[in-house]
């Protein structure tokens, strides 16, 4: 966890420029609070327009495409990648792109599975989430709907009754804002109570992080929509639902193995605590947090 | 019609009648559920002991994934309140999350009044007073005080 060379080093961020006339007169005091809320979310609103939630299925070559004139060891590394999977989906980078990866990778992972061992052993484990917000405080009618979407969604994606769905439905579903926002702010809650529950384990990560208290940091960079995830979210959330999660990093570090070159990868896996049963479904990988991959051969 | 907005406040309506924070109230309109009124009372022991001021809640159907609108009514000198009410204050804007009610709100307001923040002033004149002339800020504070007895 302390690695901190996996920390993705951002590929070749190409700067959004805003073009913003500031003219002579234009002064800061002007604007309020509400006027800057207002442009940022006409911003996410443009990006909206352009990007889905979670995007079709590409071939990696899309993504050699855009790093053509890169780094040559990104094109390596892509190359390696093209062995390994199949696609790639591409996620709106709004934030929210972990848990809405990880939401979509595992409802698909279970749909095509139908494994219905594993959406049991998910449910208790679910259940104990519930468990852990009240014993923390927290009003059942502050995170009820949001726990009840997810356990809808769940239910939906294995066949054979009136609320089945298809994987057309759950692209779709994946892309509606009322389900997927709602299934992400499950994803925070069950995080937050994870990283609270467990504080002590949490505190020393969160110092390295962010410098600030447990306390704080769940209220500022977990429980609000919006905050990026960084290893104690993804730590947190695979530890509670007992989902193993690998996150590939798509970077320019150099990762010579055997004289090829090898993409470097952080695999999380859960700690069973307190009997919460862990399972080994492994299934989401991202490349620089924005970018879901499909393996090979559905 | 009974949206997923409109649920949760009714739920975070009960909440506030069953479990009311101490020196807050709040209701919806009769008739809309999506717009509310509430009182904050000053805390006592400090400059803003005794006053009632009043303010507006408007949720939208994206509620709770977004906050609401909230806006005071009653004239307020606050460095974290602009003339027009409005509230500068990082719940009600980027660090919003669901797990926030509105009883939550109204108390995070309320410990707003006596806890300003004058690095993010919205009324500068009194940020400057806030740290600058405690005395002078605190008379001012007063004015608003007895204001909110006679204003409607």
């Amino acid at each position: 966890m302390q690695n901190h060379d996996e920390i993705p080093v951002e590929p070749e961020t190409e700067s959004t420029a805003f073009n913003m006339d500031f003219e002579a007169d234009d002064d800061w005091s002007n604007y309020k609070d509400s006027d800057v809320m207002q442009q940022q979310s006409a911003i996410f609103e443009q990006d909206a327009a352009k990007f889905p939630f979670v995007g079709d299925k590409e071939p990696l070559s899309s993504l050699e495409a855009e790093y053509e004139s890169g780094s040559p060891i990104l094109l390596q590394k892509i190359k390696v990648l093209g062995k390994e999977f199949g696609a790639i989906r591409r996620t709106r980078g709004d934030g929210n792109c972990f848990f809405r990866s990880f939401m979509f990778s595992y409802l698909e992972h279970i749909l095509e599975s139908q494994d219905q061992a594993e959406v049991e052993r998910v449910k208790t484990n679910v259940e104990k989430c519930r468990k852990t917000l009240q014993d923390l405080g927290y009003a059942d009618f502050t995170f009820e709907d949001f726990f009840s979407l997810f356990l809808e969604q769940l239910e939906s994606v294995l066949q054979g009754n009136d609320a089945s769905i298809s994987h057309d439905e759950l692209v779709l579903r994946s892309r509606d804002q009322s389900v997927s926002d709602y299934v992400v702010m499950f994803f925070r809650f069950v995080t937050s109570g994870e990283i609270r529950k467990r504080s002590e384990f949490f505190e020393p990560f969160i110092l390295g992080l962010s410098n600030t208290t447990v306390e704080q940091f769940c209220k500022t960079s977990v429980e609000p929509m919006g905050e990026e995830s960084d290893h104690v979210h993804i730590t947190a959330l695979c530890d509670a639902l007992g989902v193993a999660i690998r996150v590939v990093y798509l970077d320019r570090s150099s990762c010579d193995k055997d004289g090829g070159v090898s993409v470097n990868h952080h695999d999380f896996v859960p700690t069973p605590s307190d009997g919460a049963t862990a399972g080994t479904v492994c299934d989401l990988d991202l490349f620089g947090w924005v970018q879901t991959a499909k393996q090979e051969g559905e | 019609m009974s949206t997923p907005a409109r649920k949760r406040l009714m739920r975070d309506f009960k909440r506030l009648q069953q479990d009311p924070p101490a020196g807050i109230s709040g209701a919806p309109y009769d008739n809309n559920i999506m717009l509310w009124n509430a009182v904050i009372f000053g805390p006592d022991d400090t400059p803003w002991d005794g006053g009632t001021f009043k303010l507006t809640l408007q949720f939208s159907e994206d509620y709770p994934n977004k906050p609401p609108t909230v806006r005071f009514i009653s004239r307020m000198f606050h460095p974290n309140i602009y003339a027009d009410g409005s509230i500068c204050l990082d719940i009600l804007q980027n660090q919003w999350s669901p797990i926030y009610d509105v009883a939550a709100i109204l108390t995070s307001i309320q410990s707003l009044l006596c806890d300003p923040n004058p690095n993010s002033p919205a009324n500068s004149e009194a940020a400057r007073l806030f740290s600058e002339n405690k005395r002078e800020y605190n008379r001012k504070v007063r004015e608003i005080v007895e204001q909110s007895w006679t204003a409607d």
